[in-house]
């Protein structure tokens, strides 16, 4: 008899618990619901594409590299690493840039003139805006009014002047110096900012914008401040 | 008794493991269905220990509990009323009372029980 009981209190016990666990499970669902349509997901794959494509290049990049330094080590391996090094200072902006570009002049607008305005200096967030607008077309090569931007180039407000690379930018006019990848990027990018609000933003500060046509070859300066690179470490041996 | 453990171990394991999901419009169904068989279970045990556990009454109720609250909760739902409230408060307040009697009937067992040794001793 006692044993009978307990075989039924079990059975009951088993239920409570299936319903208990079922419970939880349904009251802790996640309702983060995947509501993306199709267009939204066929987005978001053309970017992982285009991401894999790039990665595919990058990984031939390195292994035309790799050849090199394999063929250059049976005669000269010094040439290879030299050659190198030349491409990672390029890439620094430790050199001189010449190549198809375009050049964005900043100046006063002719209404503040003609209204006798004071001239004041373009503002860092307004530089940053031009910088980062211009950043979605790759391998740009841009400084501004002489200095190189590199990796680690802030634009900012030192004690009142814009800056960048700690640098005063001179009060407009200037010139921004833009050089692109190829003759055909370089139109793209003058149509680009042709185009763009960016232009209306400059004029509310009293400041017109100027895009040149493309020129075939213009230099871009070297970066001649000291990259500071103080948080590299050398890579451990595996 | 630990094979009544056991079985509600079993059940919590088997449950979270299969990962099973019921929509979520149904959550308060059965949420109402767990309160009614929880119920069930204390009232069970309390007639187990008052001697007169049935196991008809004790199979049956447990099913038609829950039947009878989800159907209810399933009317108000339909009737713009509350009704499941009804059942959680009446299984609520019954589940308390059942828990309260038994706690009696174990203390009271427990000082028989002490009683008796001290006596003989």
């Amino acid at each position: 008899m006692r044993k009978k009981i307990f075989s039924r209190f079990s059975i009951i016990l088993f239920i409570i618990g299936m319903m208990i666990a079922v419970q939880y499970n349904t009251v802790n669902e996640p309702d983060s619901r995947d509501t993306r349509d199709v267009w939204e997901i066929r987005q978001e794959l053309s970017v992982e594409k285009q991401r894999h494509s790039e990665l595919l290049s990058e990984i031939g990049q390195m292994d035309s590299t790799l050849d090199k330094y394999e063929a250059a080590s049976k005669e000269s391996p010094e040439q290879a690493l030299k050659e190198t090094v030349d491409e990672l200072r390029k890439l620094a902006g430790l050199t001189e840039i010449t190549g198809p570009g375009i050049e964005v002049a900043i100046e006063p607008s002719p209404e503040a003139v003609a209204m006798g305005q004071n001239i004041e200096g373009v503002s860092p967030d307004l530089l940053i805006r031009f910088v980062n607008s211009i950043n979605s077309f790759n391998n740009l090569v841009v400084s501004i009014d002489g200095n190189r931007l590199v990796n680690t180039s802030a634009i900012r407000d030192i004690n009142g002047q814009t800056t960048v690379n700690t640098q005063p930018v001179q009060t407009p006019p200037f010139a921004v110096k833009i050089v692109a990848g190829s003759m055909e990027d370089a139109e793209k990018l003058s149509n680009y900012l042709l185009s763009s609000p960016l232009l209306d933003d400059f004029y509310i500060d009293d400041l017109a914008v100027t895009v040149s046509e493309p020129k075939a070859d213009l230099t871009v300066e070297a970066y001649d401040g000291k990259i500071s690179s103080q948080y590299l470490k050398d890579a451990e041996e595996e | 008794m630990w094979l009544s453990v056991l079985g509600l171990l079993l059940g919590i394991s088997l449950g979270l493991l299969t990962d099973m999901q019921i929509p979520p419009e149904y959550a308060d169904y059965l949420s109402i269905a767990v309160l009614a068989s929880l119920d069930t279970l204390f009232g069970g045990i309390r007639a187990h220990l008052q001697h007169m556990y049935d196991d008809k009454v004790f199979v049956s109720g447990f099913f038609f509990n829950i039947v009878l609250a989800a159907g209810l909760a399933f009317l108000g739902v339909h009737l713009g009323v509350d009704l499941y409230l009804a059942a959680i408060f009446a299984f609520g307040v019954r589940l308390f009372q059942n828990i309260a009697v038994i706690r009696r009937l174990l203390l009271a067992k427990w000082t028989n029980k002490k009683e008796a040794r001290e006596s003989l001793g």
